[in-house]
């Protein structure tokens, strides 16, 4: 009898999953990816996920659980309706996966119990599906219900497999988990530390050196004759007009780079540290050093401005009330690498929770999550994001109220929290919280080798894949001073562009979703999908190739690659008309989006607003136009901007870049040019494959350059490129090793969010939704 | 109650009170037995963070009870005076033939009036939660 009431409710449970999704990262993008009409996620009787855990039976976890989200993840899962089933997704959702870092809790089942796992990084949206069939299986055959819900002893339904207990059914060998019996290193059996690279025996020709323009040897000559001995430029510089200067005088210098030099650097591009402490040579450099990078935009040329600091917590000036930005990169500093800075209206922990011990980005400071006390449902529970009336004082009299809105809101999409000091529907203050999707790919870019950490830039802006590798290999390339085929510029430029369209895509159809329309969504995918299908004709790799190498790309196009291209540039441009058509002619979402949001022309370029976010205040700034990289000097191409920064503006504008988008694809295809795709410097890439196959010397070179990574020659570099989000920078310090010394990357959304609290002062509710979603629905890559 | 003999406006059905009230009877019986089923078939597990509002997968902050903004009365207000408007529309729709010109041009006078009414509030501003908004620009 109660077999047959169990086999009833079974299948009732698991033709009608009410799935919700926990999504962070690239796994969730092929989540959304498995909802649209393509894959067809209805036949599981969910045709909508649900967003609030009430309505929910299945939690999909998409992606990494970082150790400052856990405890909404967990919270989540309390609150679901019985019976609860979990399942987890992607490589670093189960294990930490690639993501073996401080910040990253190492598998979801350390703190909540799974049901079915989802390998991959990320998964396919095919194996979403699957994974759902699986569960349905799993529910079919496995639970029995009528026992638990009769009040009957016994039954079983929902999860209920135990979490991992660290120690006893969780190893956390970085070997896996095949190593179990095998003694770590410093037995009586094994040398006690590995030899590591033997890149400082070698020898590299130095650093690339550039010839300094007029224009920066006036600024130089500028500041000389300013601040005397105060500031040193540098004697070699792979990239820019580089500048020593004393750390008392350093605010005083910005604020001559600011106001009164000429040209004026009107935008803080960048603002970072470096721990010196584990040079090879450490009694040529300070403690700590601060790294300023400045842009002035007529004539387009950077500065770097350097500043030494000294002793264990040291401490300096704040440069807050010169950029508004600065605030939070100092935040950074200070979360990051212990750096107090005196003045700072607001010192606090930005990336890592509030109570987090150290500062990650030490040296000192161990990165592997895999050598830290395991994070488990405790931590969780203990560890709790700060309450909001720690940013706003709540009203006794309740006239005003404090509104988290995030990390899980379907709004925010995962990553950042805001809160809204409300009063009724209109907000009257504003404060973010980020860090929920801190993936700490700075410290990896220390201990992953030069080649091994381009996978990782490609996850750092998850939608754009291989767009992130573009200015990281740049900067590689500009230290060593590689020269780069053009064949392999041009298949660059092919991805970078394709990728460009495939974010704004997504852009188009999500941020009309947000504002009510489903429709857009389900349109935009599907082309979106297809440029997802020629990345991986080409590059094999979907959502992240990992395509790009220093000196050129992994391989060389296919046969046949122009086909799907051709076809798909046969299509686009007249369903582009369509999405304009169903979207800005709509008058409901020009309501929703006209005159919404407005930002301010001198606003957006004191925060460090870029992207087409800034070309919609009026700036024609483009550094693909501005400041050519590659080969974009020689192809033609419009930069559209606009005066009235409003949501639908930046809407309107992207959708003409996709334009702008296929125009330079059309001449990349006619322009292809023959010959390698690699560049012939072998002491620095990996050799061309059939190369390697014949001559040893080739092959002696794909040996050292795969497994211990290129001997990069001491030095740094700044490049960066323009990503569809806005520009996206990577500092790269060399040592002369075989890996980076200090990666750092400048994410286009950590300046470009830091404009809402402005722009969102008086907006109701509804509002906000538009302004964040137009702005930029996903901002990928405010936490690296 | 008199029973409604006009055959040529409705269907023959007698309403009585008896009837009435074994239908409302057994409605609420209905609700009952569904509500205390399923109350007692289900499994529960309540803790804590179930028993929390949900904000975002945060603890929320301050209490449920706060003071209302003045637009949300009044928007509340409004629709109450345009929802009254639907009965006396739809009793009067019932019954259009029967009650003949007159009635008509009553009800037209009516509805004008609330139209008015309605056409004031919203050049006043009173439909716009947020000052000012309704009266944008239309810049494109």
């Amino acid at each position: 009898m109660s077999r047959a009431v169990d086999s009833v409710i079974n299948w009732a449970r698991a033709t009608s999953l009410w799935p919700m999704y926990f999504g962070l990262s690239c796994c969730f993008v092929e989540e959304i990816t498995a909802w649209t009409p393509r894959y067809d996620i209805a036949r599981f009787g969910a045709e909508v996920l649900r967003l609030s855990p009430r309505q929910a039976d299945l939690l999909i976890v998409s992606g990494t659980v970082f150790k400052k989200v856990a405890p909404v993840v967990l919270r989540l899962y309390e609150q679901m309706a019985e019976p609860k089933w979990v399942i987890s997704m992607g490589s670093c959702a189960n294990t930490g996966g690639m993501y073996d870092v401080y910040s990253v809790v190492q598998g979801v089942n350390q703190i909540l119990p799974v049901d079915v796992y989802i390998p991959g990084c990320p998964p396919r949206p095919e194996a979403v599906l699957h994974g759902l069939t699986r569960l349905q299986e799993k529910i079919q055959s496995g639970e029995r219900p009528s026992g638990k819900v009769f009040h009957m002893s016994g039954g079983s339904h929902g999860t209920v497999a135990p979490v991992l207990v660290d120690g006893e059914t969780k190893t956390r060998d970085t070997r896996g988990p095949g190593m179990n019996g095998i003694s770590v290193r410093g037995s009586s059996v094994t040398p006690p530390d590995f030899h590591g690279t033997r890149a400082q025996f070698m020898w590299t020709p130095p650093a690339a050196q550039i010839t300094l323009s007029p224009v920066e040897n006036e600024v130089k000559s500028q500041l000389v004759r300013r601040f005397g001995d105060a500031v040193a430029p540098a004697e070699k510089s792979a990239d820019m007009l580089t500048v020593d200067v004393d750390q008392s005088r350093a605010a005083e210098v910005l604020q001559f780079l600011k106001f009164g030099s000429s040209p004026r650097f009107l935008r803080l591009e960048d603002y970072t540290a470096v721990d010196q402490s584990a040079r090879q040579n450490p009694e040529h450099y300070p403690d700590f050093t601060l790294v300023y990078h400045l842009l002035a935009f007529d004539p387009a040329v950077r500065v770097r401005i350097r500043a030494p600091l000294y002793g264990r917590y040291p401490e300096t000036q704040s440069i807050h009330d010169l950029w508004q930005n600065a605030a939070w990169y100092e935040r950074e500093i200070y979360d990051m690498f212990g750096i107090r800075f005196s003045g700072h209206p607001d010192l606090r922990r930005l990336l890592m929770p509030e109570g987090w011990q150290g500062h990650p980005l030490r040296k000192s400071y161990n990165g592997r999550a895999t050598d830290m006390p395991a994070y488990t449902a405790e931590d969780a529970r203990n560890l709790q994001p700060r309450a909001g009336e720690q940013f706003y004082r709540v009203d006794e009299h309740g006239e005003s109220y404090v509104l988290n809105i995030g990390p899980h809101h379907t709004g925010t999409h995962g990553i950042i929290r805001y809160i809204a000091k409300m009063d009724g529907e209109t907000i009257t203050g504003l404060d973010m919280d980020i860090g929920y999707h801190h993936r700490g790919a700075e410290k990896i870019g220390e201990r992953q080798h030069w080649i091994q950490y381009i996978p990782y830039t490609d996850r750092v802006d998850y939608l754009v894949g291989a767009a992130n590798e573009f200015p990281y290999v740049l900067a590689v390339e500009k230290i060593a001073g590689i020269r780069v085929p053009e064949r392999a510029e041009y298949i660059r430029v092919l991805f970078a562009e394709l990728s460009r369209i495939a974010n704004h895509m997504a852009y188009m159809g999500i941020t009309a979703n947000d504002v009510g329309a489903l429709t857009p969504n389900f349109y935009a995918f599907r082309d979106r999908e297809m440029i997802m299908d020629i990345v991986e004709m080409i590059s094999g790799g979907r959502l992240h190739p990992a395509f790009f190498r220093p000196g050129g790309v992994a391989a060389d196009l296919p046969e046949g690659w122009k086909e799907p291209v051709e076809a798909f540039l046969r299509v686009f441009p007249k369903r582009l008309g369509e999405y304009e058509k169903i979207t800005l002619k709509n008058p409901i979402f020009r309501a929703r989006t006209v005159d919404v949001g407005l930002m301010e022309k001198h606003d957006a370029v004191d925060l460090g607003v870029t992207g087409p976010n800034l070309r919609s205040t009026g700036v024609n700034w483009d550094l693909r136009k501005n400041m050519p990289y590659s080969v974009y000097d020689s192809l033609d191409f419009d930069v559209p901007t606009d005066t009235i920064s409003d949501c639908w503006t930046r809407f309107r504008l992207r959708a003409e870049e996709c334009r702008q988008s296929v125009r330079i694809i059309r001449q990349v295809i006619d322009q292809m040019p023959g010959g390698r795709y690699i560049s012939e410097d072998y002491r620095y890439v990996v050799p061309q494959r059939q190369d390697m196959l014949k001559d040893i010397e080739s092959l002696i070179h794909h040996f050292v350059n795969v497994t211990r990574g290129p001997k990069i020659p001491s030095g740094e570099a700044y490049a960066a490129t323009e990503n569809p989000r806005g520009e996206q920078g990577y500092y790269i310090v060399s040592d002369g090793l075989g890996f980076a010394y200090r990666v750092r990357i400048r994410g286009s959304s950590f300046t470009n969010v830091q404009a809402f609290p402005k722009i969102c002062k008086g907006a109701t509710i509804a509002d906000f939704i538009a302004i964040i979603g137009a702005h930029d629905y996903t901002p990928a890559d405010i936490d690296r | 109650m008199v029973p409604v003999n006009h055959t040529y406006a409705l269907s023959s059905w007698t309403p009585a009170v008896f009837s009435f009230l074994a239908f409302i009877f057994a409605v609420f019986l209905m609700l009952a037995v569904l509500m205390i089923l399923t109350g007692f078939l289900g499994e529960k597990r309540v803790n804590e963070n179930k028993l929390r509002p949900y904000e975002s997968g945060i603890i929320p902050t301050g209490s449920v009870p706060l003071r209302y903004p003045v637009p949300f009365f009044l928007v509340a207000v409004f629709f109450l005076i345009f929802d009254v408007e639907g009965a006396f529309i739809f009793s009067w729709a019932v019954a259009v033939e029967a009650l003949g010109v007159k009635a008509m041009v009553q009800m037209t006078f009516f509805i004008f009036v609330l139209l008015m009414g309605l056409v004031y509030i919203w050049f006043k501003g009173g439909l716009a939660l947020k000052e000012g908004k309704d009266k944008r620009a239309e810049r494109r």
